[in-house]
């Protein structure tokens, strides 16, 4: 998982249940448009992120056109709390060695 | 959407199309020569054979959409047979003179018309050529521009299937040119369903979708899935509508751009699972 990934993800698990749109995932973690849309792209792929228009009493009472939300999903929200958890384990030990059994390095299985 | 039921029915191997056309016609008028208008289907579904709507449908059903169309403001028959031969000349070995030989001149007459103004406002005119297209437009036989106005409607109705940069081009088209000259004809069912399918449109990507980022980005967004284009476009050009300086749109969109290749090959990839969009 790419630093960026992690980013986005712990800037959504800050509210897990909260919608956002592109514009504040940016804000919120400082990461540029061209790289937010393919991450929560594959992270809606995954089925970790759900993404729904806005509904249209809001956007059209500002009179803007809809705006694309995103969310994490349930199954997301534990998955990626696992990831994170994960990628924050101290790296300065062996990672293969005699005795040493390190759990799941790709991310993959559980 | 709101397809006419004559072309619901291509396809599914049931109904004789031409007949729902034909219902259509006698809902108007009396006298029409159906075999002239079955005839002129039978041409135009063999020159059409095996081409394809950006839809997926078979292409005949456009000309056939185009002739019910017609048929429902009381076109003569040459204008039916006109509208559903409209297209048969671009793409395949059938000519004007052949054309003329099989259905007389006046059908000719009628057909190169439409051919005539689609290569001045049709597909892609150039906004800064519109002198010529509304030349062409106030020459023509009023039947012309009904089988126009016809074609345009059928291709607003089915505008979701084209790119994002076509859509805007082809609705700005419409309020521009085709709606006043609904408007000139007296065509009113015509007019207020070209506006609102247009308008719609417009007011879907919002304003940003005129300034050059927005066009961008619209462009842009070709590089997609066909799937997924519209939704990716409509969000990039909202975003962009919020943002309050010209600096920052234009960063947004560079930004957006950048990424482009990368989001592109994560959607192509699942391809296959089809994804949902509105």
């Amino acid at each position: 998982m790419t630093l960026q990934t992690q980013l986005v993800l712990r800037a959504m698990l800050a509210e897990p249940a909260a919608e956002r749109y592109g514009l504040q995932l940016c804000a919120e973690t400082g990461l540029p448009s061209g790289t937010i849309y393919p991450i929560v792209a594959r992270l809606e792929q995954l089925g970790w992120v759900h993404s729904s228009w806005e509904d249209p009493h809001e956007h059209v009472a500002e009179g803007r056109p809809r705006r694309r939300y995103y969310r994490l999903t349930e199954e997301g929200a534990q998955q990626a709390r696992d990831a994170l958890a994960r990628a924050y384990r101290p790296r300065n030990k062996p990672r293969f060695g005699p005795g040493v059994t390190w759990p799941d390095v790709s991310g993959r299985s559980r | 959407m709101n397809r006419p039921p004559a072309t619901a029915r291509q396809g599914s191997g049931g109904a004789d199309p031409v007949t729902g056309l034909l219902r259509t016609v006698a809902g108007t008028r009396s006298g029409a020569d159906a075999g002239l208008i079955r005839r002129a289907y039978e041409v135009a579904a063999h020159w059409h054979q095996g081409q394809q709507r950006a839809s997926g449908d078979p292409y005949i059903s456009h000309p056939l959409a185009v002739a019910t169309i017609a048929a429902e403001v009381g076109a003569d028959d040459p204008t039916l047979c006109a509208a559903l031969l409209h297209d048969t000349l671009e793409g395949t070995s059938y000519t004007l003179a052949a054309l003329r030989e099989e259905f007389g001149a006046e059908i000719a007459h009628l057909v190169g018309g439409a051919m005539a103004a689609d290569a001045v406002p049709g597909g892609q005119m150039a906004p800064s050529h519109p002198g010529p297209a509304r030349e062409a437009v106030a020459s023509a036989d009023a039947r012309i521009l009904v089988i126009k106005l016809a074609d345009r409607l059928h291709n607003m109705r089915t505008l979701r299937h084209l790119p994002p940069a076509t859509q805007l081009r082809t609705s700005k088209q419409t309020l521009e040119i085709l709606v006043p000259l609904a408007r000139g004809l007296g065509l009113d069912a015509i007019r207020s369903e070209l506006e609102n399918l247009a308008s719609g449109a417009l007011h879907r990507y919002g304003p940003s979708a005129a300034t050059v980022p927005g066009r961008l980005l619209a462009a842009a967004s070709a590089l997609l899935p066909a799937a997924t284009r519209n939704r990716w476009c409509e969000e990039w050009l909202g975003e962009l509508s919020v943002l309050p300086t010209r600096r920052q749109r234009a960063s947004f969109a560079a930004q957006t751009l950048l990424g482009l290749a990368r989001l592109a090959v994560i959607l192509h990839r699942s391809a296959g699972r089809k994804q949902e969009y509105r």
